[in-house]
Protein backbone atom coordinates (compact mmCIF):
# COMPACT_ATOMS: atom_id res chain seq x y z
CA UNK A 1 0.00 0.00 0.00
CA UNK A 2 3.09 2.62 0.95
CA UNK A 3 3.88 2.46 -2.91
CA UNK A 4 0.03 3.41 -4.20
CA UNK A 5 -0.35 6.37 -1.78
CA UNK A 6 3.53 7.60 -2.33
CA UNK A 7 2.61 6.99 -6.30
CA UNK A 8 -0.33 9.51 -5.36
CA UNK A 9 1.10 12.21 -3.59
CA UNK A 10 4.12 12.16 -6.32
CA UNK A 11 1.30 12.15 -8.78
CA UNK A 12 -0.69 14.99 -6.87
CA UNK A 13 2.75 17.43 -6.91
CA UNK A 14 3.51 16.74 -10.43
CA UNK A 15 -0.25 17.68 -11.50
CA UNK A 16 0.76 21.16 -10.09
CA UNK A 17 4.03 21.65 -12.15
CA UNK A 18 2.28 20.71 -14.96
CA UNK A 19 -0.51 23.42 -14.38
CA UNK A 20 -3.15 20.67 -14.68
CA UNK A 21 -5.04 22.38 -11.74
CA UNK A 22 -8.48 21.06 -12.64
CA UNK A 23 -7.37 17.32 -12.58
CA UNK A 24 -5.53 18.51 -9.40
CA UNK A 25 -8.67 19.58 -7.98
CA UNK A 26 -10.27 16.75 -8.93
CA UNK A 27 -8.32 14.60 -6.48
CA UNK A 28 -9.54 16.41 -3.76
CA UNK A 29 -12.62 14.27 -2.39
CA UNK A 30 -16.38 16.47 -2.61
CA UNK A 31 -15.96 17.50 1.59
CA UNK A 32 -12.11 17.90 0.82
CA UNK A 33 -10.16 21.26 2.01
CA UNK A 34 -6.71 22.55 1.11
CA UNK A 35 -5.28 23.81 4.02
CA UNK A 36 -2.03 25.83 4.89
CA UNK A 37 -1.64 27.50 8.75
CA UNK A 38 -0.28 30.21 9.83
CA UNK A 39 0.79 28.24 13.00
CA UNK A 40 2.24 24.90 13.05
CA UNK A 41 1.16 24.44 16.25
CA UNK A 42 -2.56 24.87 15.66
CA UNK A 43 -4.97 22.72 15.90
CA UNK A 44 -8.25 23.72 13.53
CA UNK A 45 -8.78 27.15 11.24
CA UNK A 46 -10.73 28.33 14.03
CA UNK A 47 -7.55 28.50 15.84
CA UNK A 48 -5.78 31.32 13.79
CA UNK A 49 -5.50 33.19 10.70
CA UNK A 50 -4.50 30.57 7.57
CA UNK A 51 -2.52 31.54 4.19
CA UNK A 52 -5.38 28.77 2.66
CA UNK A 53 -8.21 27.47 4.31
CA UNK A 54 -10.74 26.08 1.30
CA UNK A 55 -13.21 23.34 1.32
CA UNK A 56 -13.63 22.33 -2.64
CA UNK A 57 -16.17 24.76 -3.36
CA UNK A 58 -13.58 27.53 -2.83
CA UNK A 59 -11.05 25.95 -3.89
CA UNK A 60 -12.87 25.35 -7.46
CA UNK A 61 -12.72 29.56 -7.58
CA UNK A 62 -9.26 29.18 -7.16
CA UNK A 63 -8.85 26.54 -10.40
CA UNK A 64 -10.77 28.46 -12.18
CA UNK A 65 -9.05 31.44 -11.68
CA UNK A 66 -6.09 29.79 -12.64
CA UNK A 67 -7.29 29.22 -15.62
CA UNK A 68 -8.32 32.30 -16.95
CA UNK A 69 -5.72 34.52 -18.79
CA UNK A 70 -6.53 37.93 -16.87
CA UNK A 71 -5.17 36.53 -13.36
CA UNK A 72 -2.34 38.69 -13.26
CA UNK A 73 -0.09 37.66 -11.09
CA UNK A 74 -0.23 34.64 -13.51
CA UNK A 75 0.92 36.87 -15.81
CA UNK A 76 3.46 35.39 -16.72
CA UNK A 77 2.81 32.10 -14.96
CA UNK A 78 4.93 30.51 -12.42
CA UNK A 79 6.91 27.41 -13.38
CA UNK A 80 7.48 25.62 -10.30
CA UNK A 81 9.05 22.01 -8.83
CA UNK A 82 7.19 20.39 -5.95
CA UNK A 83 10.30 18.16 -4.54
CA UNK A 84 8.37 15.46 -2.33
CA UNK A 85 10.36 13.33 -0.23
CA UNK A 86 10.96 11.58 2.96
CA UNK A 87 7.25 10.00 2.60
CA UNK A 88 6.05 8.33 5.18
CA UNK A 89 2.27 6.10 5.32
CA UNK A 90 0.04 4.90 8.28
CA UNK A 91 -2.40 2.24 8.12
CA UNK A 92 -5.57 4.49 8.25
CA UNK A 93 -4.75 6.25 4.99
CA UNK A 94 -2.31 9.19 6.26
CA UNK A 95 1.13 10.12 4.00
CA UNK A 96 3.30 12.21 5.89
CA UNK A 97 6.03 13.50 3.83
CA UNK A 98 8.75 16.65 3.51
CA UNK A 99 8.21 19.39 0.87
CA UNK A 100 10.33 21.77 -1.17
CA UNK A 101 8.95 24.42 -3.83
CA UNK A 102 10.74 26.18 -6.23
CA UNK A 103 9.33 28.29 -7.96
CA UNK A 104 10.45 30.84 -10.95
CA UNK A 105 8.62 33.79 -12.23
CA UNK A 106 8.80 37.36 -14.03
CA UNK A 107 12.39 37.47 -12.70
CA UNK A 108 12.28 36.14 -9.80
CA UNK A 109 13.36 32.64 -8.08
CA UNK A 110 11.91 31.71 -4.56
CA UNK A 111 11.48 28.86 -2.14
CA UNK A 112 8.92 27.11 0.06
CA UNK A 113 9.71 24.22 2.47
CA UNK A 114 7.35 22.86 4.82
CA UNK A 115 6.07 19.44 6.17
CA UNK A 116 2.55 17.98 4.57
CA UNK A 117 -0.19 15.58 5.62
CA UNK A 118 -1.95 14.14 3.33
CA UNK A 119 -5.58 12.63 5.08
CA UNK A 120 -6.67 10.50 2.14
CA UNK A 121 -10.32 8.01 1.22
CA UNK A 122 -11.02 4.91 -0.89
CA UNK A 123 -13.48 6.07 -3.18
CA UNK A 124 -14.89 4.41 -6.15
CA UNK A 125 -12.98 6.57 -8.47
CA UNK A 126 -9.72 5.87 -6.39
CA UNK A 127 -8.19 7.58 -3.63
CA UNK A 128 -9.43 11.19 -2.83
CA UNK A 129 -8.18 14.11 -0.48
CA UNK A 130 -10.27 14.80 2.28
CA UNK A 131 -7.18 16.92 3.81
CA UNK A 132 -4.33 18.21 2.66
CA UNK A 133 -2.17 20.57 5.13
CA UNK A 134 0.93 22.04 4.31
CA UNK A 135 3.08 23.40 7.28
CA UNK A 136 5.74 25.75 6.01
CA UNK A 137 8.55 26.24 7.94
CA UNK A 138 8.47 30.07 7.43
CA UNK A 139 4.38 29.88 7.93
CA UNK A 140 4.48 33.48 10.12
CA UNK A 141 6.66 35.38 7.82
CA UNK A 142 5.83 37.89 5.32
CA UNK A 143 4.91 36.28 1.65
CA UNK A 144 4.47 38.13 -1.93
CA UNK A 145 2.20 36.92 -3.95
CA UNK A 146 1.24 33.17 -3.61
CA UNK A 147 -0.89 32.26 -6.58
CA UNK A 148 0.28 27.98 -6.98
CA UNK A 149 -0.91 25.91 -4.33
CA UNK A 150 2.00 24.13 -2.32
CA UNK B 1 15.44 68.54 -5.82
CA UNK B 2 13.33 70.11 -2.80
CA UNK B 3 10.95 67.90 -1.40
CA UNK B 4 8.26 71.06 -1.43
CA UNK B 5 8.47 70.37 -5.37
CA UNK B 6 7.29 66.27 -5.48
CA UNK B 7 3.70 66.99 -5.03
CA UNK B 8 1.72 69.79 -7.25
CA UNK B 9 -2.22 69.82 -6.38
CA UNK B 10 -3.49 66.87 -8.64
CA UNK B 11 0.03 65.12 -9.75
CA UNK B 12 3.05 63.43 -7.64
CA UNK B 13 6.77 63.18 -8.80
CA UNK B 14 7.64 59.73 -9.08
CA UNK B 15 10.32 60.60 -6.99
CA UNK B 16 8.12 60.46 -3.73
CA UNK B 17 7.51 56.34 -4.22
CA UNK B 18 11.20 55.06 -5.59
CA UNK B 19 13.90 57.87 -4.43
CA UNK B 20 15.70 56.29 -1.44
CA UNK B 21 16.62 59.38 0.37
CA UNK B 22 12.87 60.57 0.22
CA UNK B 23 12.56 57.65 2.47
CA UNK B 24 14.62 58.64 4.46
CA UNK B 25 13.13 61.76 5.27
CA UNK B 26 9.65 60.19 5.72
CA UNK B 27 11.56 57.95 8.12
CA UNK B 28 12.60 61.16 9.95
CA UNK B 29 9.76 63.44 9.11
CA UNK B 30 6.62 61.22 9.14
CA UNK B 31 7.13 57.95 11.27
CA UNK B 32 9.16 59.63 13.72
CA UNK B 33 6.45 62.18 14.32
CA UNK B 34 2.75 60.15 13.71
CA UNK B 35 0.84 58.71 16.17
CA UNK B 36 1.48 54.79 14.90
CA UNK B 37 -0.19 51.61 15.88
CA UNK B 38 1.49 49.74 18.28
CA UNK B 39 -0.61 46.63 19.57
CA UNK B 40 -4.17 45.92 21.37
CA UNK B 41 -4.07 46.08 25.20
CA UNK B 42 -5.46 42.21 25.17
CA UNK B 43 -2.28 41.00 23.84
CA UNK B 44 -0.54 42.51 27.23
CA UNK B 45 -3.10 41.46 29.64
CA UNK B 46 -0.94 40.45 32.68
CA UNK B 47 1.73 42.56 34.46
CA UNK B 48 5.35 41.29 32.09
CA UNK B 49 3.53 40.57 29.54
CA UNK B 50 5.24 41.92 26.05
CA UNK B 51 5.20 42.28 22.80
CA UNK B 52 7.89 43.00 20.20
CA UNK B 53 6.86 45.53 17.67
CA UNK B 54 8.23 47.92 14.51
CA UNK B 55 7.46 51.51 15.34
CA UNK B 56 8.29 53.40 12.26
CA UNK B 57 12.37 52.95 11.97
CA UNK B 58 12.82 51.03 15.37
CA UNK B 59 11.87 47.93 17.06
CA UNK B 60 10.36 48.47 20.12
CA UNK B 61 8.66 46.75 23.35
CA UNK B 62 4.91 47.11 24.73
CA UNK B 63 5.37 45.95 28.07
CA UNK B 64 2.55 45.79 30.90
CA UNK B 65 4.52 46.57 34.04
CA UNK B 66 3.80 45.30 37.94
CA UNK B 67 1.40 48.58 38.19
CA UNK B 68 -0.22 47.65 35.07
CA UNK B 69 0.92 50.76 33.38
CA UNK B 70 1.99 50.20 29.69
CA UNK B 71 5.64 51.00 29.01
CA UNK B 72 6.70 51.47 25.45
CA UNK B 73 10.82 50.90 24.78
CA UNK B 74 13.32 50.24 22.59
CA UNK B 75 14.29 46.85 22.02
CA UNK B 76 18.16 47.50 22.39
CA UNK B 77 20.42 47.55 25.11
CA UNK B 78 21.44 50.65 26.91
CA UNK B 79 25.21 48.88 26.58
CA UNK B 80 26.55 47.85 23.15
CA UNK B 81 23.14 48.25 21.42
CA UNK B 82 22.04 44.41 21.38
CA UNK B 83 18.69 43.64 20.35
CA UNK B 84 17.52 42.27 23.98
CA UNK B 85 14.36 40.95 23.04
CA UNK B 86 14.13 38.44 19.80
CA UNK B 87 10.47 36.24 20.92
CA UNK B 88 8.19 38.27 19.25
CA UNK B 89 5.94 37.92 22.76
CA UNK B 90 6.01 36.62 25.81
CA UNK B 91 6.06 37.40 29.33
CA UNK B 92 9.32 38.59 31.61
CA UNK B 93 10.28 39.51 35.13
CA UNK B 94 12.79 41.71 33.90
CA UNK B 95 14.83 42.20 30.67
CA UNK B 96 18.54 40.70 30.55
CA UNK B 97 20.96 41.55 27.87
CA UNK B 98 22.16 38.05 26.92
CA UNK B 99 25.56 40.28 25.63
CA UNK B 100 27.44 41.91 29.02
CA UNK B 101 23.91 40.59 31.29
CA UNK B 102 23.01 44.32 31.67
CA UNK B 103 19.50 44.28 33.25
CA UNK B 104 16.55 45.82 32.96
CA UNK B 105 13.27 46.11 34.79
CA UNK B 106 9.84 46.05 33.65
CA UNK B 107 9.73 50.30 32.99
CA UNK B 108 13.03 50.17 31.13
CA UNK B 109 15.48 51.45 34.32
CA UNK B 110 18.62 49.75 34.57
CA UNK B 111 18.59 47.29 37.67
CA UNK B 112 21.49 45.13 37.51
CA UNK B 113 25.15 44.96 35.77
CA UNK B 114 28.64 43.01 36.05
CA UNK B 115 31.71 44.99 37.36
CA UNK B 116 29.65 48.29 38.32
CA UNK B 117 32.77 49.25 39.98
CA UNK B 118 34.82 49.48 36.87
CA UNK B 119 32.84 53.11 36.45
CA UNK B 120 33.48 56.37 38.36
CA UNK B 121 29.54 56.70 39.42
CA UNK B 122 26.67 54.48 38.97
CA UNK B 123 25.47 54.20 35.64
CA UNK B 124 22.07 55.98 35.47
CA UNK B 125 21.12 54.45 31.59
CA UNK B 126 17.96 52.70 30.94
CA UNK B 127 16.07 51.29 28.08
CA UNK B 128 15.11 54.18 25.86
CA UNK B 129 11.80 55.02 26.26
CA UNK B 130 9.27 55.89 22.99
CA UNK B 131 8.40 59.47 23.42
CA UNK B 132 4.99 58.81 23.87
CA UNK B 133 2.89 56.07 24.12
CA UNK B 134 -1.42 56.03 24.68
CA UNK B 135 -4.59 53.79 24.03
CA UNK B 136 -7.47 54.83 22.53
CA UNK B 137 -10.04 52.81 23.73
CA UNK B 138 -7.57 50.09 24.06
CA UNK B 139 -5.76 50.55 20.79
CA UNK B 140 -1.92 51.19 21.64
CA UNK B 141 -0.15 54.00 19.54
CA UNK B 142 3.26 55.36 20.02
CA UNK B 143 5.26 58.28 18.84
CA UNK B 144 8.29 59.26 18.30
CA UNK B 145 8.28 62.69 18.94
CA UNK B 146 7.62 64.26 22.24
CA UNK B 147 5.27 67.60 21.15
CA UNK B 148 2.91 67.49 18.56
CA UNK B 149 -0.95 66.78 18.87
CA UNK B 150 -2.39 64.54 21.17
CA UNK B 151 -3.64 60.82 19.93
CA UNK B 152 -7.42 61.80 20.29
CA UNK B 153 -7.21 64.84 18.58
CA UNK B 154 -4.37 62.60 15.94
CA UNK B 155 -7.24 60.07 15.45
CA UNK B 156 -9.90 63.33 14.96
CA UNK B 157 -13.04 61.89 12.93
CA UNK B 158 -11.05 58.17 12.50
CA UNK B 159 -11.74 57.67 16.34
CA UNK B 160 -15.23 56.66 15.02
CA UNK B 161 -13.79 53.76 13.27
CA UNK B 162 -12.71 51.91 16.57
CA UNK B 163 -15.88 53.20 18.55
CA UNK B 164 -18.00 51.23 15.43
CA UNK B 165 -15.91 48.02 16.39
CA UNK B 166 -16.36 48.31 20.01
CA UNK B 167 -19.86 49.24 19.58
CA UNK B 168 -20.03 45.69 17.46
CA UNK B 169 -18.80 43.62 20.16
CA UNK B 170 -22.23 42.13 22.09
CA UNK B 171 -19.94 42.46 25.79
CA UNK B 172 -18.62 46.15 24.47
CA UNK B 173 -14.99 44.50 24.18
CA UNK B 174 -12.42 43.61 21.40
CA UNK B 175 -9.78 41.31 21.96
CA UNK B 176 -6.92 40.18 19.83
CA UNK B 177 -6.63 37.02 18.49
CA UNK B 178 -6.07 34.28 15.47
CA UNK B 179 -2.21 35.52 14.93
CA UNK B 180 -1.70 37.31 12.13
CA UNK B 181 -0.87 37.40 8.35
CA UNK B 182 1.90 39.39 6.63
CA UNK B 183 1.79 40.29 3.08
CA UNK B 184 4.86 41.59 1.38
CA UNK B 185 5.71 43.64 -1.73
CA UNK B 186 8.13 45.18 -3.88
CA UNK B 187 7.11 48.27 -3.72
CA UNK B 188 6.46 51.56 -1.74
CA UNK B 189 4.36 52.26 1.44
CA UNK B 190 2.09 54.39 0.03
CA UNK B 191 0.61 52.42 -2.73
CA UNK B 192 -0.92 50.12 0.14
CA UNK B 193 -2.83 53.07 1.62
CA UNK B 194 -3.77 54.64 -1.91
CA UNK B 195 -5.30 51.37 -3.35
CA UNK B 196 -7.28 50.75 -0.43
CA UNK B 197 -9.97 53.58 -1.23
CA UNK B 198 -9.31 53.05 -4.71
CA UNK B 199 -12.44 51.97 -5.98
CA UNK B 200 -11.97 51.66 -9.79
CA UNK B 201 -9.37 49.57 -9.36
CA UNK B 202 -11.42 46.76 -8.37
CA UNK B 203 -13.21 45.87 -11.85
CA UNK B 204 -9.69 45.65 -13.20
CA UNK B 205 -7.77 44.02 -11.04
CA UNK B 206 -9.73 41.52 -9.29
CA UNK B 207 -11.41 40.41 -12.87
CA UNK B 208 -10.11 36.98 -12.68
CA UNK B 209 -11.66 36.25 -9.39
CA UNK B 210 -15.27 37.96 -10.27
CA UNK B 211 -15.75 35.91 -12.98
CA UNK B 212 -14.23 32.98 -11.69
CA UNK B 213 -17.11 33.11 -9.24
CA UNK B 214 -19.43 34.07 -11.59
CA UNK B 215 -18.59 30.36 -13.61
CA UNK B 216 -19.43 28.98 -9.97
CA UNK B 217 -22.68 30.14 -9.40
CA UNK B 218 -23.92 26.97 -7.28
CA UNK B 219 -21.57 28.59 -4.48
CA UNK B 220 -23.28 31.14 -3.87
CA UNK B 221 -25.92 28.50 -2.44
CA UNK B 222 -23.08 26.55 -0.36
CA UNK B 223 -22.01 26.55 2.85
CA UNK B 224 -21.27 29.67 5.03
CA UNK B 225 -17.82 30.02 4.00
CA UNK B 226 -17.80 29.49 0.55
CA UNK B 227 -21.00 31.92 0.30
CA UNK B 228 -19.09 34.52 2.08
CA UNK B 229 -16.28 33.78 -0.32
CA UNK B 230 -17.95 33.92 -3.45
CA UNK B 231 -19.76 37.24 -2.36
CA UNK B 232 -16.12 39.01 -1.46
CA UNK B 233 -15.18 37.91 -4.87
CA UNK B 234 -18.56 38.80 -7.30
CA UNK B 235 -18.66 42.40 -5.12
CA UNK B 236 -15.34 43.43 -7.21
CA UNK B 237 -17.16 43.20 -10.22
CA UNK B 238 -19.84 46.62 -9.87
CA UNK B 239 -19.39 49.09 -12.72
CA UNK B 240 -18.15 52.51 -12.54
CA UNK B 241 -21.27 53.81 -11.69
CA UNK B 242 -22.05 51.61 -8.69
CA UNK B 243 -18.93 52.46 -7.81
CA UNK B 244 -19.22 55.94 -7.96
CA UNK B 245 -22.13 56.03 -5.19
CA UNK B 246 -19.63 54.77 -2.82
CA UNK B 247 -18.92 58.20 -0.81
CA UNK B 248 -15.26 58.90 -0.02
CA UNK B 249 -14.51 60.91 3.23
CA UNK B 250 -11.39 62.78 3.38
CA UNK B 251 -10.50 63.91 7.02
CA UNK B 252 -7.56 66.33 8.11
CA UNK B 253 -4.36 64.37 8.93
CA UNK B 254 -4.68 62.31 5.93
CA UNK B 255 -6.95 60.00 7.25
CA UNK B 256 -9.97 58.44 4.82
CA UNK B 257 -13.06 56.48 5.07
CA UNK B 258 -14.80 54.58 1.89
CA UNK B 259 -18.81 54.35 3.23
CA UNK B 260 -22.20 53.08 1.80
CA UNK B 261 -20.40 49.79 0.92
CA UNK B 262 -23.46 47.42 2.11
CA UNK B 263 -26.09 50.61 1.67
CA UNK B 264 -25.12 50.18 -2.39
CA UNK B 265 -25.18 46.31 -2.01
CA UNK B 266 -21.85 45.80 -2.57
CA UNK B 267 -21.57 43.52 0.50
CA UNK B 268 -24.76 42.39 2.09
CA UNK B 269 -25.75 44.63 4.57
CA UNK B 270 -26.52 41.78 6.85
CA UNK B 271 -26.85 37.90 6.95
CA UNK B 272 -29.84 36.15 7.42
CA UNK B 273 -28.87 32.78 9.24
CA UNK B 274 -29.68 31.70 12.98
CA UNK B 275 -25.95 33.41 13.83
CA UNK B 276 -26.43 36.64 12.89
CA UNK B 277 -29.91 36.87 14.54
CA UNK B 278 -28.55 35.66 17.95
CA UNK B 279 -26.05 38.08 17.62
CA UNK B 280 -27.89 40.86 16.21
CA UNK B 281 -30.40 40.55 19.29
CA UNK B 282 -27.48 40.16 21.64
CA UNK B 283 -26.68 43.95 20.35
CA UNK B 284 -30.08 45.12 20.61
CA UNK B 285 -30.01 43.52 24.62
CA UNK B 286 -26.82 46.12 24.67
CA UNK B 287 -27.56 49.07 23.31
CA UNK B 288 -31.41 48.89 22.70
CA UNK B 289 -32.98 48.58 19.37
CA UNK B 290 -32.24 51.87 17.81
CA UNK B 291 -28.69 52.34 18.71
CA UNK B 292 -27.82 48.49 17.13
CA UNK B 293 -29.76 49.48 14.16
CA UNK B 294 -27.18 52.47 14.16
CA UNK B 295 -24.49 50.70 14.98
CA UNK B 296 -24.64 47.92 12.59
CA UNK B 297 -25.94 50.57 9.35
CA UNK B 298 -22.21 52.01 9.78
CA UNK B 299 -21.05 50.88 6.55
CA UNK B 300 -17.82 52.26 6.01
CA UNK B 301 -15.39 49.51 4.51
CA UNK B 302 -11.77 50.31 4.62
CA UNK B 303 -11.23 53.45 7.42
CA UNK B 304 -7.71 54.90 6.91
CA UNK B 305 -5.57 56.06 10.11
CA UNK B 306 -3.07 57.72 7.81
CA UNK B 307 -0.23 56.97 7.47
CA UNK B 308 -0.29 53.10 8.51
CA UNK B 309 -3.54 51.84 9.49
CA UNK B 310 -6.84 50.37 7.70
CA UNK B 311 -9.45 49.30 9.77
CA UNK B 312 -12.46 47.33 9.08
CA UNK B 313 -15.17 47.67 11.63
CA UNK B 314 -17.63 45.03 10.75
CA UNK B 315 -15.04 42.14 10.26
CA UNK B 316 -13.46 43.46 13.17
CA UNK B 317 -9.50 43.40 11.43
CA UNK B 318 -6.99 46.03 11.62
CA UNK B 319 -3.95 45.70 8.33
CA UNK B 320 -1.33 47.63 9.73
CA UNK B 321 1.72 49.25 7.13
CA UNK B 322 5.47 48.81 7.69
CA UNK B 323 7.57 50.69 5.12
CA UNK B 324 10.75 48.58 4.94
CA UNK B 325 12.50 50.61 1.95
CA UNK B 326 10.80 53.10 -0.49
CA UNK B 327 10.29 49.82 -2.41
CA UNK B 328 9.78 47.05 0.24
CA UNK B 329 6.10 47.24 1.82
CA UNK B 330 5.26 44.49 4.66
CA UNK B 331 1.43 44.84 5.63
CA UNK B 332 0.26 42.85 9.07
CA UNK B 333 -3.16 42.00 9.17
CA UNK B 334 -4.90 41.50 12.74
CA UNK B 335 -8.19 40.46 13.85
CA UNK B 336 -10.30 40.49 16.75
CA UNK B 337 -12.99 38.92 18.69
CA UNK B 338 -16.10 41.01 19.32
CA UNK B 339 -16.47 40.02 22.85
CA UNK B 340 -19.98 38.43 23.97
CA UNK B 341 -20.45 37.05 20.45
CA UNK B 342 -20.50 33.73 19.73
CA UNK B 343 -17.86 31.44 18.62
CA UNK B 344 -19.46 31.25 15.02
CA UNK B 345 -18.97 34.72 14.34
CA UNK B 346 -15.17 34.74 15.57
CA UNK B 347 -14.98 31.97 12.52
CA UNK B 348 -16.29 34.48 10.37
CA UNK B 349 -13.94 37.15 11.22
CA UNK B 350 -11.14 34.98 10.75
CA UNK B 351 -12.80 33.31 7.36
CA UNK B 352 -13.06 37.12 6.20
CA UNK B 353 -9.52 38.00 6.41
CA UNK B 354 -8.30 34.27 5.34
CA UNK B 355 -9.84 34.94 1.83
CA UNK B 356 -9.76 38.93 1.66
CA UNK B 357 -6.35 39.41 3.18
CA UNK B 358 -3.80 36.10 3.06
CA UNK B 359 -0.83 36.75 0.49
CA UNK B 360 -2.59 33.81 -1.43
CA UNK B 361 -5.87 35.40 -1.16
CA UNK B 362 -7.55 35.50 -4.35
CA UNK B 363 -8.35 39.10 -4.24
CA UNK B 364 -4.66 40.70 -2.61
CA UNK B 365 -2.43 38.55 -4.72
CA UNK B 366 -3.76 40.47 -7.44
CA UNK B 367 -3.13 43.91 -5.40
CA UNK B 368 0.36 43.23 -4.55
CA UNK B 369 1.13 42.13 -7.98
CA UNK B 370 -0.17 45.63 -9.25
CA UNK B 371 2.29 47.37 -6.31
CA UNK B 372 4.77 45.74 -7.61
CA UNK B 373 4.42 46.36 -11.58
CA UNK B 374 4.19 50.24 -10.35
CA UNK B 375 7.42 50.35 -8.73
CA UNK B 376 9.27 48.56 -11.41
CA UNK B 377 7.23 50.91 -13.84
CA UNK B 378 7.94 54.11 -12.24
CA UNK B 379 11.65 53.26 -11.93
CA UNK B 380 11.74 54.35 -15.61
CA UNK B 381 11.78 57.89 -16.17
CA UNK B 382 9.14 57.69 -19.44
CA UNK B 383 7.54 60.74 -17.28
CA UNK B 384 8.19 62.22 -13.63
CA UNK B 385 5.01 63.26 -13.06
CA UNK B 386 1.92 60.85 -12.08
CA UNK B 387 -1.70 62.47 -12.25
CA UNK B 388 -3.96 61.66 -9.84
CA UNK B 389 -6.78 64.61 -10.49
CA UNK B 390 -9.57 62.60 -11.94
CA UNK B 391 -12.85 63.84 -9.97
CA UNK B 392 -11.44 67.07 -8.34
CA UNK B 393 -13.66 69.39 -9.47
CA UNK B 394 -16.30 67.42 -7.99
CA UNK B 395 -14.50 67.58 -4.16
CA UNK B 396 -17.18 68.86 -1.95
CA UNK B 397 -15.16 70.57 1.00
CA UNK B 398 -17.21 70.44 4.24
CA UNK B 399 -17.70 72.96 7.49
CA UNK B 400 -15.87 70.69 9.39
CA UNK B 401 -12.90 70.88 7.07
CA UNK B 402 -13.35 67.18 5.55
CA UNK B 403 -13.84 66.69 1.97
CA UNK B 404 -16.46 64.59 0.15
CA UNK B 405 -15.96 62.83 -3.20
CA UNK B 406 -17.42 60.01 -5.19
CA UNK B 407 -15.84 56.05 -5.02
CA UNK B 408 -14.15 57.25 -8.50
CA UNK B 409 -12.56 60.31 -7.29
CA UNK B 410 -9.00 60.23 -6.82
CA UNK B 411 -9.81 62.45 -4.05
CA UNK B 412 -8.00 60.14 -0.99
CA UNK B 413 -4.92 60.11 -2.89
CA UNK B 414 -4.99 64.10 -3.53
CA UNK B 415 -5.64 64.44 0.05
CA UNK B 416 -2.87 61.96 1.28
CA UNK B 417 -0.49 63.79 -0.61
CA UNK B 418 -1.58 67.22 0.75
CA UNK B 419 -0.80 65.51 4.45
CA UNK B 420 2.47 63.88 3.52
CA UNK B 421 3.64 67.26 1.78
CA UNK B 422 2.86 69.22 5.00
CA UNK B 423 4.71 66.53 7.12
CA UNK B 424 7.93 66.16 4.67
CA UNK B 425 8.47 69.88 4.73
CA UNK B 426 8.20 70.78 8.07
Amino acid sequence: MKDELEAFVLEEARLLDERRFSDWLALFAEDGVYWVPTNPRQASPQEALSLFYEPKPLLAMRVARLERPDMHVQSPASRTVHHVSAVEVSGDLEVRSALVVAEWRAGDARWFAGRVLHRLRREAQGLRIVLKRVDLIDSEAPQRAIAVPF
Amino acid sequence: MNVADLWRANSVHRAAYVDPAVFALEQERIFRRAWLYVAHESEVPQPGDYVLRRLGPDEVLLVRGEDRSLALLHNRCAHRGARIVAQPAGNARQFRCPYHSWTYALDGRLIGMPLPEGYAAKVELGLARVARVDSYRGFVFGSHAAEGPGLAEFLGGLASAFDNMLDRAPAGTVSRFGGELRLEYRGNWKMFMENAVDLVHPNFVHRSSVEAAREQPQALAADGLTQQGAQMFLANGMRAPEWDKVPLHAFPGGHVTMGGFYRSGVIAPERADPVYERYRAQLVERHGAEKAAAVLAVDRFNNLVWPTVSVNSRFAALRVVQPLAADRTVVEVQCFRLEGADAAMHDLTLQFVNLAASPASLVASDDLELFERCQRGLQGAASDWIDVRRGALADRPQPDGSTLGSGTSELAIRHQFATWLQYVTR
